[in-house]
């Protein structure tokens, strides 16, 4: 298709999802005539059926080479140190261990997730292309590293009472 | 010879019939059986009819949501088999894991699955959200959809933060005690909240039967009304394909 009708097409799309108060669609619309509508089944279908088996032939292999971790039987008068919650909580434990805790383990997780749920409603672009939403892509950057961040700090960086223990990177293990 | 041929047509259309009766339709041949296939089979019936070619590039969703889907059915299926032998009890959860570990067949590799799922879930369904949120697929008519794709996270971690306590090894008593230690802190209801969730003031067998009833009843029926109405909105609202 010539890029003056593709713009044109595009143009009318834009205007037409102004007008039904829309989010765009994220990028040039497609000439049509290489996009067909195709029925969902079965190719679509097998798709996910491909999906499905790649993640349960995954599944299977790692579960019989990587034994689940099952430690001591619990024991109530033992504290083992560090005590750690599970990994996707440690982001909340680094920021308890530096933070007051009415902060870090109460005022902060209820923040992002009211935040997040306002998210639609906060932002006002009506655009879905990457290009025109830098400023929402680089704060969701921000999350993203500050998120995976902490817990990897939390998993692979600390010891003993919580404190920080670079041992392992640095090959002194004490 | 002609009564044997007889019978054997007569067992081919029996047999004809039986197989025939499971679906509702023919093979999808032509686009208009396929269509119909799609309308009266109930696993596609999921499924908009049709789609464009470009809705369902897999560069799009990655399969991030239908994968989430997935490893919440494999958790229930392997969940159900560990249900037989683990009594959520402290004098028994312990030894009945270390029995599913070493004795009971396929024990080992149902309860590794379960465990390994669980967390590839919690994945998952994280970069399914960061896949959302990067095309832009929250943006009006969907608010409200990420709102629930909201609870369903906090649905998945909980209910991953739930099993951790079921092995009742010195890993997981002492992860749920930091885990609970942490709603303490909520002014005026956080020991409140510690004590409902514990049974007491400390971990123990009342925890383990709390955790263990949500784990394997409230958070995963919950976690289930949310998935329909979220796949349902995912229907209505016209899936925001294509980028
Ligand atoms: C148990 C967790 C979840 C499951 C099983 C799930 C499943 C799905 C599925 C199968 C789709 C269809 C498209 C795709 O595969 O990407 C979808 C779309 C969607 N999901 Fe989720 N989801 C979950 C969690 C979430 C979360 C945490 C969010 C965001 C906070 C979310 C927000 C959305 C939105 C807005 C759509 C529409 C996307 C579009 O039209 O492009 N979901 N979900």
């Amino acid at each position: 298709m010539a890029t003056g009708a593709r713009e044109r097409l595009d143009a009318r799309d834009r205007v037409e999802a102004r007008r039904r108060g829309l989010s765009e669609p994220p990028l040039q619309l497609r000439d049509d005539s290489e996009d067909e509508m195709i029925v969902s089944f079965p190719e679509f279908v097998f798709k996910e059926f491909i999906a499905m088996v790649a993640m349960t032939v995954f599944l299977l292999v790692v579960s019989i080479w990587l034994q689940a971790p099952l430690l001591g039987k619990a024991n109530p008068a033992m504290t083992p140190n560090p005590s750690k919650a599970p990994w996707y909580f440690l982001g909340l434990q680094e920021l308890l261990a530096r933070f007051p805790p009415l902060m870090a383990g109460v005022a902060f997780p209820t923040f992002v997730i009211v935040l997040m749920i306002l998210v639609p409603y906060l932002d006002r672009n009506p655009s879905r292309r990457p290009s025109e939403r830098k400023l929402a892509i680089f704060l969701f950057a921000l999350y993203a590293v500050i998120t995976v961040g902490l817990v990897l700090v939390g998993t692979f960086f600390r010891g003993h009472e919580f404190n920080f223990d670079w041992g392992w990177v640095l090959g002194n293990e004490s | 010879m002609k009564m044997i041929g007889a019978a054997i047509d007569e067992i081919y259309s029996v047999l004809a019939q039986m197989v025939s009766s499971l679906f509702r339709h023919g093979l999808p041949l032509t686009d208009k059986i396929a269509a119909r296939t799609a309308l009266t089979n109930f696993v596609l019936h999921i499924h908009p009819v049709r789609v464009r070619r470009s809705w369902i590039r897999m560069s799009y969703t990655l399969c991030l949501g239908g994968l989430s889907f997935f490893l919440f059915i494999v958790l229930t299926v392997t969940g159900l088999y560990l249900m037989f032998y683990y009594v959520p009890a402290t004098s028994h959860a312990y030894q009945d894991m270390r029995d599913l570990q070493f004795v009971v067949t396929f024990g080992g590799v149902i309860r590794n699955m379960h465990r390994w799922a669980a967390h590839a879930m919690v994945i998952t369904v994280w970069l399914h959200m960061a896949r959302v949120f990067l095309t832009g697929a929250y943006k009006k008519p969907r608010e409200f959809n990420w709102a629930i794709g909201t609870f369903l996270l906090l649905i998945t971690l909980l209910l991953s933060f739930s099993g951790y306590l079921l092995p009742w090894d010195q890993l997981s008593i002492w992860a749920v005690t930091v885990g609970t230690n942490m709603a303490k802190y909520a002014p005026i209801a956080g020991p409140y909240t510690r004590y409902l969730m514990l049974g007491g003031r400390a971990v123990g067998d009342a925890t383990l039967l709390r955790f263990y009833v949500a784990h394997v009843v409230g958070l995963p029926l919950i976690g289930f009304l949310l998935m329909v109405v979220h796949f349902w909105r995912v229907r209505k609202d016209g899936f925001s394909g294509g980028l």
